[in-house]
């Protein structure tokens, strides 16, 4: 098994259905984890693996639906595409909403699924790349000193160095000093850029 | 003298031997008024009263049974009993006849022909009549018409069945979602194994095994899809009730929770069993309508569990033997952790319509205590000691 060839994790409690989808899976070149519960998936699962998650939505203890709230939005996040049995309408507007990337109804053709999971083993590898450029920005950010932090807060606030050291009571040179290092430290090569990372990180 | 001594001894001989004849004749008349006044008193009884001698031909006909059958004593007399009653014996005659001569008694159903040729169920009490040698010599029949009583208990025997089947078409008309995730599941892995397969085979270099693999599940899982369809038609039928059968509790459990596989899978409940596999738990029964009796179970077991947390949506269905060899029982428990029974439906749950479900019927317990109760056996629901309830079936065992 290659290590960056995409991990897809299937995840059904129906022993059928798991060993089935699995097979035609590694059929078409994946690599395939399955599960029979959502408690498996996470005490299992090594979320390093690039991939995605294929969920079945009635499991029985925690369901896929529960399973996709703990995942959301945390470093273990992986593209979901749900199926269902008996799916309606509420179920799929929850499980899209909280970002599924399709929802597909039991029996489902063979094209679909893995167009569906085309799209997610690509969506997860755009995610752990965009994931990777947060933690490399945050890194940057780590890295300022408090004052520099401070400074940068007010430059992206649309403040004028003038204003800033008035704020401070230092002068407006150390103030520009103090903005070239900024720049420099979070390599952002115009104003707009690091006014991107700073909504980025959330400041 | 000496002569006129002997005619005198004879004459008072005579006498004597007169006496004593007279005396005999009266005995003789008086046992004919007893007997012809016990044939009357015969003639008063409702039940029907007849004598057959060793041959079989009958010697005694009361009035009731020229009621009941409608030939008078005088055309019964002297005609061979089964022929004329064309009697249906419940075991082989000869059966019949062994337990009289080895009992002296016989006791059953018999079912014979008045005439008019109508048909009548009687309940028939034979004894053996011997003489001095012990040699049989009569048997007196005395038979009850129970005909009407009979036909009654067939109509409410018939008359629950049809409403056990009512119960269980709405039952399933319920579950149809249900039923349908349980022939989706098979269908969808028979899909994807059929392209699974197709890949393999379209490889450069084919891979034969996992082809094989992927078509010997896939003739696994079409088979799996038509057990649910065979199962389901099963509970469908319009047949009325069958002859009980001897059948295992354990094989019934797994087929209903089989037919209730997606209904668990939809409200993520999870299901644990706790069946005996050393041997098989036989009772005598219906395994259909055993099937709906836990059906019922279950599903309400699913309504009381649906909402709660996770951990405790999980039902169990233990199936155990109680008593000795026997006068055991099987008895099948069935037990949530679901939200419980208040006190006020405690006691009321197995009235019918009685129900605590929004768009229940309130049919499914009062249905299932009634097939219980005519396999002779009980229903009842036990509060548990930390959350939800226990309901508990139990049958008696087959030896």
């Amino acid at each position: 098994m290659s290590p960056d060839r995409p991990l897809v994790r299937v995840v059904d409690d129906d022993e059928s259905v798991r060993r089935a989808v699995g097979e035609l899976l590694r059929s078409v070149g994946f690599s395939v984890v399955a599960y029979r519960s959502a408690q498996d998936f996470l005490s299992e699962d090594k979320p390093d693996k690039p991939g995605c998650l294929v969920l079945d939505v009635h499991l029985p203890g925690l369901t896929g639906l529960e399973l996709q709230k703990e995942l959301v939005g945390t470093e273990r996040a992986l593209p979901i595409i749900f199926l269902t049995g008996m799916g309606d309408i509420p179920m799929s507007v929850s499980a899209m909403k909280g970002g599924a990337v399709e929802f597909l109804t039991k029996p489902f053709d063979t094209p679909s699924l893995l167009e569906a999971v085309r799209s997610a083993v690509e969506k997860d590898r755009e995610d752990r790349l965009e994931r990777k450029k947060l933690c490399l920005l945050k890194e940057r950010y780590e890295s300022l000193t408090p004052r520099e932090r401070e400074v940068m807060q007010r430059i992206v606030a649309g403040r004028m160095n003038k204003q800033i050291a008035a704020e401070f009571g230092t002068s407006e040179a150390t103030v520009k000093e103090q903005r070239a290092r900024v720049m420099l430290k979070m390599q952002a090569e115009s104003l707009v850029t690091l006014v991107l990372m700073a909504r980025r990180l959330g400041l | 003298m000496t002569t006129a001594l002997v005619i005198t001894r004879l004459v008072s001989k005579m006498r004597l031997s007169l006496e004593r004849l007279r005396v005999s004749l009266e005995d003789l008349r008086r046992a004919e008024e007893g007997s012809r006044q016990q044939a009357a008193l015969l003639d008063l009884t409702h039940d029907t009263v007849l004598v057959r001698d060793s041959q079989g031909r009958l010697t005694f006909w009361n009035r009731a049974a020229h009621e009941l059958y409608g030939w008078s004593a005088e055309e019964a007399i002297g005609q061979p009993t089964h022929k004329l009653l064309r009697t249906e014996f419940p075991a082989p005659l000869a059966a019949v006849e062994a337990e009289l001569h080895r009992t002296g008694r016989w006791e059953g159903e018999l079912t014979q022909s008045r005439r008019d040729d109508s048909r009548i169920v009687v309940a028939s009490r034979w004894s053996l009549q011997r003489d001095v040698d012990a040699q049989p010599v009569a048997t007196l029949e005395t038979n009850n018409d129970i005909t009407a009583r009979k036909r009654a208990e067939d109509a409410l025997s018939q008359a629950q069945a049809e409403l056990a089947r009512v119960a269980r078409v709405t039952t399933l008309g319920q579950l149809a979602a249900s039923i349908a995730h349980e022939v989706n599941q098979p269908l969808t892995a028979i899909i994807a194994d059929s392209s699974a397969a197709l890949n393999w085979l379209a490889l450069e270099q084919p891979d034969l095994d996992k082809a094989r693999a992927a078509l010997l599940a896939i003739a696994k899982d079409g088979a799996r899809a038509a057990k649910v369809l065979t199962h389901i038609r099963g509970m469908l039928s319009s047949r009325s009730e069958q002859p009980y059968q001897a059948c295992d509790v354990c094989t019934v459990v797994r087929e209903t929770l089989l037919l209730l596989r997606g209904e668990f899978a939809r409200h993520s409940i999870r299901v644990d069993t706790s069946l005996p596999p050393e041997r098989p738990l036989m009772v005598m029964g219906d395994p259909i309508q055993l099937q709906q009796v836990l059906l019922n179970l279950l599903l309400n077991a699913v309504e009381a569990s649906k909402d709660v947390a996770a951990d405790r949506r999980c039902i169990v269905v233990a199936t155990s033997l109680r008593g000795d060899e026997s006068r055991g029982a099987v008895v099948i428990d069935v037990r949530d952790m679901g939200v419980g029974v208040d006190d006020v439906a405690l006691p009321r749950l197995f009235e019918p319509f009685y129900t605590t479900k929004p768009g229940g019927l309130g049919m499914g317990l009062s249905v299932g205590k009634a097939i219980v109760e005519r396999h002779a056996g009980q229903l009842w629901v036990s509060r548990n000691a930390d959350y939800g309830v226990t309901f508990h079936v139990s049958i008696p065992a087959l030896p």
